[in-house]
C-alpha cells in the first residue's frame, strides 16, 4: 500500500528541521484546548525516524523537558501509524522506563489527544510535543499508573525524586 | 337450400335478369354480390347488352357526364361530337362541381390514331380578332383545348367565361414549350373537386368507351372442364355434345329477410350454380369449388358461361358426376364498370368514421379471386406483366383475399376493444405488422437511387440563399412535380395490371372473330378490374414526398420552391372587366372555399413554427416574403379575406401553422358541420396554392384526427417533408399518400388489399414491390451518407466526436441504486420463474425506469409530495438559520468585517471568522490539515470556518459518526453538524465585477491587480433535496466549466424533471443556461431559441442556419458585446428537441441519459451536427458505470446491428405491445 502523501510529508518535516517547524498546524485563533496550544513551543527536543522496512513505524526519542523530573533524560518511544491514520491517532508507547502518573509500566500513555481528543489536524510532531508537555506537567488526577499517581498525590516531592532517579537510571545511559 | 331450389320460379331462370329485377335491388339492399352496380342503373345496364352504343346509359362512374353535355360552356359539343372528340383525342372533359371544365388527358395507345389535332389548326389570330383582346399563351391554349380547336366554340367558351377558373388554377405554371407540343393541355385535377380524380381512381383509363363501341357484348376468352354433379335422376337427360345453360341458383333473399326484420345476407348459400338443359330443366350443379367463383362472375356480370356436356352416364342418378366443358365469355360490362364507384366518395364522406372494409370492398375481393381462378382454369397467361409483380402472384392474391376475410374479423374484435379508448389518439397504433429494417432498405433502395445527373433548376432571384447542387436538383424535381403531372419518364403499364391477348382460336381450334383494334385486354388481378385500354401508370398528385435526410435542407429546398413557383395575378383580376367571369366564380365561393392562389400553407410541429418563419424571411430578399404565423392569438384573422385572389399585394406568401391548429379547426368544423366552412374564415375555408406538411410523420396514423384534418386541407400542390416516411409500418406511408391524394393509393381498401394484407401474409416481396412502385415517382430522398460521383459527401459536415463518459455514482447514490436494482432484479427473477414476464412487463419496465432515473439523480425516484415537503422544511430552516444552503462569501465577509469594526464585539471568534473567510477568498488557507495537500483540493469549510479538502472533511465526519461519537471539528473540536459543511465554489470570472469593486474598496489590503472571482459557500448536503447534486450533474458541470467560453452547449435529457435539477445546479456554479421542453408554449420556445442563438458569431452561413430573431435585423456587434453574457447552455428535453430544431450555434452536446435506441439520441445530436454547423462537434454521453445504463448501451448496440444503413427506425417507443417480445429479449440483456 502506497504511503499516503500526508505521512510522507510529515516524515520529511520531522527529518528535515526538527527545531524550525514552519507550519503552524493549529490555529492561534480561537483554539479552545489548552493542550493543543502547547505545540506552539519552539523549544523542541524530539526526534522521530521511520524504520526503513516499515515507513509507518517510527523510532522516537524525546528529551525530558527542563525544570521537570525528567530533565536530561532522553526517552525512547515507538510510534506506529495505523492504516486509517490520520482518522485514528497514531499508536505510541514509551520504550524507556519512566516514572509518571500517566504512563504505565508498559509505556502506554494516557493522553486525551491520543484518545478521544484526537483530531486529524494533529500530527506526529504535535503529538510528540504533547507527550513532551505531559512529561512537564504530570496529571495524577487522570492516572494510568495508579500507584504512581497515588504517590504523586500523597507525596509529590518523593514521587518527583523517584522520577528523577528513574530518569537517571533508564534515560541517561 | 333444397327448399329454395324447389320454390324457385322457373320463369326466372334466365340470364342477366337476376340483378335487375332482384328483390334485393329493388329493396335497395346492399348485397355483397352486387355492390358494384349502382342499383338505379341496373336496368339500364341490362338494356345496354343489346344497344351498347347508346351514350345515354353511361356506366355509374360517368354519372357526371350528362352535366357536361348540358353544360352551357360547351354547347356545340353534342354527345356525338363529344364522343368523336374522345375517340380522336382521348380527352374527356369531365365537369367540375362548379360547372367549369376540366380536361383530362389519357394517351391511349390502343389507337394508333390518337394524334393530337395540330395546334396550328386553331387560328389564333382569328380568335384574337373576334374576342378583341390578346390572351396570355396558356389561357389561349386552355380555351383552345376546351374547344377542341374549333374557333367558333372557342369564342363561345371565351365569352361565357367558363375557361377562367381552371386557367387560374394553373396560372402559376410557366408557359413551357413542352406543353405546347403535348396533344392537349392536361390540367391538374383540382383536388378540391374530386369527381374527376375519383372516377379515375385506379388508373383505368376513362376513354374505354371509345373502344368499347367495337367491343362485342361478349367475347370468348377460354374454356375449361368441370365435373358437375347431378341433382336429379333420370334417363337421357342430356347427351354428349348437348349444350347446357349455366345459371345461378339464388337463394330467396326475401325469405331470409323476414326474420327479425334484419337485413340478412346469406353469403354462404349464395354460390349455387346450376346447369340446365335446353328445356330449362335443372340437371345438376357445379361443384362447390367451381361454383364459388363462377357464381361471382355471373353475379357481377363479368362473364357468361356456355356449357357443353362432355360426358353423362346414360342413366343419371343424383350425385352422379356429369362432365361439362364450360366456355367462358367476358361480358362487355366487365370492362365498363367504373372501378371503385363511390369508394372514392366514401373516402370523403365517411372521412370521420372510416370503415375497415365495406361490402363493396368485399365484393371486389370476391371478384378478384374469381378472376384469378378463372384465368387459372382456362390457363390464360398474360402476354405482358410487370416482372416484379409476377412472382408469387396468384397464390399471393388468393391468399391475400382469404387473409382479408380473417383479418377483417380480427380487426373488428380489436376495434371493439379499442373503441373505449380515444381512437383519435395519434399514438394509438395499428396492430399491423411492422417493417423489418432490411425490408425498409429494399423499399428505399429505389427511391434512393438518386441520380446525380438530375437536371438542376435555379431558384427565383427573390430567393436569397445559395443552393447546393443537390438542392437545385430537388428544386427541379419539385417544380416538375408541381407543374407537370406527367413527367418525362417513360409511360409504363400500371404495375398492378397485366396484359392479356384475346384468344384467336377457341377450345375447338376454331377461329374466333377478331375485333379490330382490340387485340389485348388488361386485367388488374388485384382488383379484378378489366380494361381494354392500356392502363398507364400515372401519378396525378402535384407534389410528393421530400424525404431527404435530416439536415440536408428540406426547409430551404421547399422555400426555394415557394419562391420559384408562384402565381402572378391575372392581369384582368384587378380590372374588373370580367363581370361574366365573376358570375362564373360565384358557385366556387358558395361552396365555401375561396382560392388563395398566392399562399403556401406550412403545417409544422409547434416547436418548428418560428424556425419556419425566420428561415423563410432569411431565405428571401427583403420584401419578397410575407409570412403569417397562424397560431395562438395570431389566429384572429380571416384567411378568406387576406388570402383571396384579389389581394395579390398583401396576401401572405406563407402561412405557418401547427398541426394542433389544423386539428382544432377541423374539430370546430366537424362540430358545426351544418355551417359552411366559409363562415369560419379558417384554414379549411381556403384553397391554398400549396400545402407543406413538415415532419409529416406526425400524421402517420391515418386514423388520427390530425391526419384526417390534414387530408381535408385543400390545395392543388401538396408536399410532405419527412426524414422518415415510414416509421414502423407500411401504413405510415399510406397516410402520406392519402394526404397527397395519389390515386389510387389514397383509397385505403385499395392500399390494404394490395399492400397491407399481402404484407401481413408474409408476401413481403410483392407488397414491397408495390410500395416501391408507389414510392418511386413520389419520393425524393437523399441521405447524408450519399456521395457525389466525385466521392464527395453531399454535405460536408465538420467532424463529430462521440465519447461515452462513465460516471461513478456517489456512495449515497449507489446505495439507492443498489436497493432499487435488487428489487427490480427480484421482480424480474420471480417473473421469469413464473413465466409471466410478458404480463408483468410494464411493472418491470417501470422499475427499470426507476433505475435509470436513479442513475441521473436519486431524487427523481422519490415521491414528489415528500420531496416537496422537505423543500418547505428546508426553506424554513434556511430562514431561521443564518447558514444558508448557498451563501455568497463576499456577503459573509462584509457581514463579519462589519461586526469586527464594532468595538463591542471584540470577539476572537468573529475576528477569526473574518480572517478565515478571507483566507478562503484569497486561496491562502495553506494545506489541508488532514491530508496535507496544498492548496486544499476542493476546499470545504465547517460552520466554524475551518477549511480542509472536501473529501477529507467528509471522510473525517463519517469516520467519527461511524464510531458513534459526535463529530467535532478537526481543528477547534467544536461540534460539527454533518449538514453544516460547505464547499467553496468559485464562480467563473464573469459578471462579478461589481461585487469585486465593492470588495476592493472596503479592504484595500486584499485587493490585487486581478479581481478575485466570486465565491460562494454551498452546503454539501443541502437541506433542500433538489439542491443535491448528483454524480452526473457533477460530471456535466465539470465538462461545462472546461469548455471555452465562446462555444455553446446543448444538454439533452429525456427526463424533464432531471433538467429541473440540472438547471439550478448550473446556476449555482454561475453557468447561465436556457431551457426548452415540450411543455412550453410556442412563443416561449421561440424566445428561448432566439436567445440561445443570439450571439452567434458567424451570421452568414450558407444554408439552413437559423436566425431566430423575429425581426429582420440583428443587433449590431458592438451592442451585443455590451450586453450581458448570453447563455451558453441549453437544457432541452430529448423528445422536444429530437425533431427539426436547428441548434447549429452550439458545438458541444451532452446526452445525460441513454435512450433505448441510439437513433433517438443520434437525432438529437443531429440538431447540432447538421448543415450549417461549421465547427467540430463534440458529443459526450454520460453513462453511469456498472449500472443499467451500461446495459442499455448493449441494447442499443443490438438494435444498431439489426438496423440497416438507413437508420430509419426512429419512433422507438411506438407500438409497445408489438415490441414486447423484442423487449423481453432486451430485458434479459438488462438483467442477466
Amino acid at each position: 500500500m502506497a504511503l499516503p502523501k500526508r505521512i510522507i510529508k510529515e516524515t520529511e518535516r520531522l527529518m528535515a528541521e526538527p527545531y524550525d517547524y514552519p507550519h503552524v498546524p493549529l490555529t492561534v485563533f480561537g483554539a479552545s484546548s489548552d493542550s493543543l496550544s502547547l505545540c506552539i513551543s519552539r523549544v523542541s527536543g524530539i526526534n522521530a525516524v521511520p524504520h526503513e522496512d516499515n515507513l509507518r513505524y517510527f523510532d522516537v526519542s524525546i528529551h525530558g523537558p527542563a525544570q521537570s523530573p525528567y530533565e536530561g533524560g532522553i526517552f525512547r518511544l515507538e510510534l506506529f501509524l495505523p492504516d486509517d491514520y490520520p482518522m485514528t491517532p497514531p499508536k505510541i508507547r514509551f520504550l524507556t522506563k519512566i516514572y509518571h502518573p500517566n504512563i504505565d509500566r508498559l509505556g502506554r500513555i494516557c493522553l486525551d489527544v491520543l484518545k478521544n481528543n484526537w483530531s486529524p489536524a494533529l500530527q506526529i510532531r504535535t503529538i510528540l510535543l504533547s507527550i513532551q508537555a505531559l512529561l512537564g506537567a504530570p496529571n495524577p488526577d487522570d492516572p494510568l499508573a495508579n500507584d504512581v499517581a497515588q504517590r504523586w498525590k500523597d507525596d509529590e516531592p518523593a514521587a518527583i525524586q523517584t522520577a528523577k532517579e528513574w530518569t537517571r537510571t533508564h534515560a541517561m545511559t | 337450400m333444397s327448399e329454395d331450389l324447389e320454390h324457385r320460379p322457373t320463369k326466372r331462370q334466365r340470364f342477366f335478369v337476376d340483378s335487375s329485377d332482384s328483390p334485393q335491388d329493388s329493396a335497395g339492399i346492399v348485397d355483397a354480390s352486387l355492390p358494384r352496380h349502382c342499383p338505379g342503373l341496373g336496368d339500364r345496364e341490362t338494356e345496354q347488352d343489346a344497344q351498347y352504343n347508346v351514350p345515354e346509359t353511361p356506366p355509374a362512374k360517368r354519372v357526371a357526364t350528362p352535366g357536361t353535355l348540358g353544360s352551357p360552356l360547351n354547347p356545340p359539343t353534342s354527345s356525338k361530337a363529344r364522343r368523336h372528340c374522345t375517340a380522336d383525342d382521348s380527352v374527356i372533359t369531365s365537369p367540375l362541381q362548379n360547372g367549369t371544365i376540366q380536361p383530362v388527358t389519357h394517351e391511349a395507345i390502343v389507337h394508333p390514331t390518337t394524334q393530337p389535332s395540330s395546334p396550328n389548326g386553331f387560328d389564333v389570330d382569328l380568335f384574337t380578332s373576334i374576342i378583341g383582346e390578346t390572351l396570355p399563351a396558356d389561357s389561349l391554349q386552355l380555351i383552345q383545348s376546351a374547344s377542341s380547336n374549333n374557333v367558333e366554340r372557342a369564342v363561345n367558351i371565351f365569352f361565357d367565361g367558363s375557361w377562367k377558373k381552371p386557367a387560374k388554377a394553373t396560372i402559376g405554371r410557366m408557359p413551357t414549350t413542352i406543353r405546347q407540343t403535348l396533344p392537349l393541355t392536361s390540367k391538374p385535377s383540382r383536388t378540391s373537386s374530386s369527381t374527376a380524380s375519383i372516377s379515375n381512381i385506379d388508373g383505368t383509363p376513362l376513354e374505354h368507351e371509345s373502344v368499347m363501341r367495337k367491343q362485342p357484348a361478349t367475347r370468348y376468352i377460354g374454356a375449361f372442364g368441370v365435373g358437375g354433379w347431378a341433382t336429379r335422376s333420370g334417363l337421357a337427360l342430356l347427351k354428349h355434345g348437348d349444350s347446357v345453360r349455366i345459371e345461378r341458383a339464388r337463394s330467396q333473399p326475401v325469405a331470409k329477410r323476414g326474420r327479425g326484420g334484419k337485413l340478412f345476407v346469406n353469403n354462404k348459400g349464395d354460390i349455387l350454380t346450376r346447369f340446365t338443359n335446353a328445356s330449362g330443366q335443372e340437371i345438376g350443379r357445379l361443384p362447390h369449388e367451381t361454383a364459388e367463383w363462377v357464381s361471382t362472375l355471373i353475379d357481377q356480370k363479368m362473364c357468361q358461361f356456355e356449357g357443353v356436356c362432355v360426358f353423362i352416364p346414360d342413366r343419371v342418378r343424383v350425385n352422379d358426376t356429369i362432365y361439362l366443358q364450360l366456355r367462358c365469355f367476358l361480358r362487355k360490362e366487365a370492362f365498363q364498370r367504373g372501378p371503385f364507384v363511390g369508394t372514392g366518395d366514401d373516402n370523403r364522406s365517411t372521412g370521420l368514421f372510416e370503415e375497415k372494409e365495406s361490402t363493396e370492398e368485399k365484393s371486389l375481393r370476391l371478384r378478384q379471386v374469381a378472376l384469378v381462378k378463372l384465368f387459372h382454369e382456362i390457363n390464360l397467361q398474360p402476354t405482358s406483366i410487370n416482372p416484379t409483380t409476377e412472382k408469387h402472384k396468384r397464390d399471393g392474391l388468393l391468399r391475400a383475399a382469404e387473409m382479408a376475410e380473417q383479418y377483417d374479423g380480427v380487426k373488428k374484435e380489436k376495434e371493439k376493444g379499442k373503441s373505449s379508448k380515444d381512437p383519435n389518439d395519434s399514438s394509438s397504433e395499428d396492430d399491423t405488422a411492422e417493417l423489418e429494417d432490411d425490408q425498409l432498405d429494399t423499399l428505399y433502395r429505389k427511391a434512393q437511387s438518386f441520380d446525380f445527373n438530375m437536371p438542376e433548376a435555379e431558384p427565383a432571384p427573390t430567393f436569397r440563399l445559395d443552393l447546393r447542387k443537390y438542392q437545385k436538383q430537388a428544386l427541379h424535381w419539385m417544380l416538375s412535380k408541381e407543374k407537370d403531372k406527367k413527367d418525362t419518364r417513360e409511360r409504363s403499364m400500371h404495375p398492378l395490371w397485366e396484359e392479356y391477348s384475346w384468344p384467336t382460336k377457341d377450345v375447338d381450334d376454331q377461329d374466333l372473330p377478331s375485333v379490330e383494334g382490340i387485340d389485348h385486354f388488361y386485367v388488374n388481378p388485384y382488383s379484378g378490374d378489366l380494361s381494354v385500354d392500356f392502363p398507364a401508370q400515372e401519378q396525378r398528385c402535384l407534389g410528393g414526398v421530400l424525404a431527404d435526410e435530416m439536415g440536408l435542407g428540406k426547409t430551404i429546398e421547399m422555400l426555394s420552391l415557394i419562391h420559384s413557383h408562384k402565381v402572378e395575378p391575372h392581369p384582368d383580376v384587378s380590372n374588373g372587366i370580367n363581370s361574366v367571369n365573376d358570375l362564373a366564380r360565384v358557385p366556387a365561393s358558395s361552396t365555401g372555399v375561396v382560392s388563395a392562389p398566392y399562399t403556401t400553407l406550412v403545417v409544422a410541429p409547434t416547436s418548428l413554427l418560428s424556425q419556419w418563419e425566420s428561415e423563410a424571411l432569411k431565405a428571401s430578399e427583403p420584401g419578397t416574403m410575407r409570412v403569417l404565423m397562424y397560431y395562438g392569438a395570431d389566429k384572429a384573422v380571416n384567411l378568406r379575406d387576406i388570402c383571396c385572389e384579389a389581394k395579390y399585394a398583401t396576401a401572405p406568401h406563407v402561412i405557418v401553422t401547427s398541426y394542433g391548429v389544423v386539428l382544432s379547426e377541423f374539430r370546430q368544423l366537424a362540430a358545426q358541420s351544418l355551417i359552411a366552412p366559409a363562415a369560419q374564415g379558417g384554414l379549411f375555408s381556403v384553397e391554398f396554392f400549396r400545402i407543406i406538411l413538415d415532419e409529416a410523420h406526425m400524421i402517420k396514423n391515418r386514423r388520427s384526427k390530425s391526419a384526417r384534418a390534414c387530408y381535408e386541407l385543400q390545395a392543388p400542390h401538396r408536399w410532405v417533408l419527412t426524414g422518415t416516411p415510414i416509421v414502423n409500418r407500411l401504413e405510415d406511408l399510406f397516410s402520406l399518400v392519402r394526404f397527397l391524394k395519389v390515386e389510387p393509393w389514397s383509397n385505403f381498401s385499395f392500399w390494404k388489399t394490395f399492400i397491407t394484407v399481402p404484407f401481413e401474409n408474409k408476401e413481403f416481396v410483392r407488397a414491397l414491390n408495390v410500395v416501391q412502385s408507389v414510392l418511386e415517382p413520389l419520393v425524393l430522398r437523399r441521405t447524408k451518407t450519399m456521395k457525389t460521383p466525385e466521392g464527395e459527401p453531399l454535405v460536408p459536415l465538420p467532424k463529430r466526436t462521440v465519447t461515452i463518459e462513465e460516471v461513478e455514482l456517489s456512495e449515497q447514490e449507489r446505495e439507492i441504486y443498489d436497493c432499487i436494482y435488487t428489487r427490480a432484479k427480484r421482480t424480474y427473477n420471480d417473473n421469469v420463474e413464473a413465466g409471466t414476464l410478458l404480463q408483468s412487463y410494464s411493472t418491470i419496465f417501470a422499475q427499470i425506469l426507476r433505475l435509470r432515473q436513479t442513475c441521473c439523480h436519486p431524487i427523481l425516484t422519490r415521491n414528489k409530495d415528500i420531496v416537496a415537503d422537505e423543500e418547505t422544511v428546508a426553506a424554513a430552516l434556511d430562514a431561521t438559520n443564518n447558514l444558508k444552503d448557498d451563501m455568497d462569501l463576499q456577503e459573509l465577509i462584509t457581514q463579519f468585517t462589519a461586526s469586527t469594526e464594532n468595538p463591542e464585539s471584540e470577539d476572537r471568534s468573529v475576528k477569526f471568522t473574518a480572517h478565515a473567510l478571507r483566507q478562503i477568498q484569497t486561496d491562502s488557507s495553506g494545506e489541508c490539515p488532514i491530508c496535507c495537500e496544498e492548496p486544499i483540493i476542493e476546499p470545504a469549510v465547517t460552520a466554524c470556518w475551518h477549511s480542509a479538502c472536501k473529501k477529507c472533511l467528509e471522510d473525517f465526519v463519517r469516520h467519527q459518526m461511524n464510531k458513534g461519537v459526535q463529530a467535532r471539528c478537526f481543528s477547534c473540536r467544536a461540534d460539527v453538524d454533518a449538514k453544516d459543511i460547505f464547499e467553496v465554489v468559485k464562480h467563473p470570472l464573469s459578471h462579478s465585477a461589481t461585487a469585486m469593486d465593492e470588495f476592493t474598496a472596503c479592504d484595500p489590503a486584499l485587493s490585487s491587480s486581478q479581481p478575485a472571482p466570486r465565491i460562494s459557500l454551498r452546503r454539501i448536503n443541502p437541506l433542500s433535496p433538489s439542491a443535491h447534486t448528483s454524480a452526473k450533474i457533477h460530471a456535466l458541470i465539470n465538462h461545462l466549466s472546461r469548455i471555452p467560453p465562446n462555444t455553446k452547449s446543448v444538454v439533452f435529457s429525456q427526463f424533464t424533471s432531471f433538467l429541473d435539477l440540472i438547471g439550478p445546479q448550473l446556476s449555482r456554479v454561475g453557468i447561465s443556461h436556457l431551457r426548452l421542453d415540450g411543455s412550453m408554449p410556442q412563443k416561449a420556445r421561440a424566445a428561448v431559441l432566439s436567445e440561445f442563438t443570439k450571439t452567434e458569431e458567424y451570421t452568414d452561413e450558407i444554408i439552413d442556419t437559423e436566425d431566430e430573431t423575429p425581426f429582420r435585423g440583428r443587433p449590431s456587434a458592438a451592442k451585443r458585446s455590451q450586453s450581458e453574457a448570453p447563455p451558453t447552455v441549453l437544457l432541452i428535453s430529448l423528445r422536444a428537441g429530437g425533431v427539426g430544431l436547428n441548434l447549429t450555434c452550439a458545438s458541444n452536446v451532452f446526452v445525460m441519459d441513454p435512450w433505448w435506441s441510439f437513433a433517438v439520441e443520434a437525432q438529437a445530436i443531429d440538431r447540432v451536427h447538421r448543415m450549417g454547423q461549421l465547427r467540430d462537434v463534440s458529443v459526450t454521453r454520460f453513462v453511469v458505470k456498472d449500472s443499467i445504463e451500461g446495459r442499455m448501451l448493449r441494447v442499443q448496440e443490438r438494435k444498431m446491428n439489426i438496423a440497416g444503413s438507413l437508420g430509419l427506425r426512429v419512433g422507438g417507443d411506438d407500438g409497445e405491445d408489438d415490441k414486447k417480445k423484442d423487449r423481453i429479449a432486451e430485458l434479459k440483456l438488462l438483467f442477466e
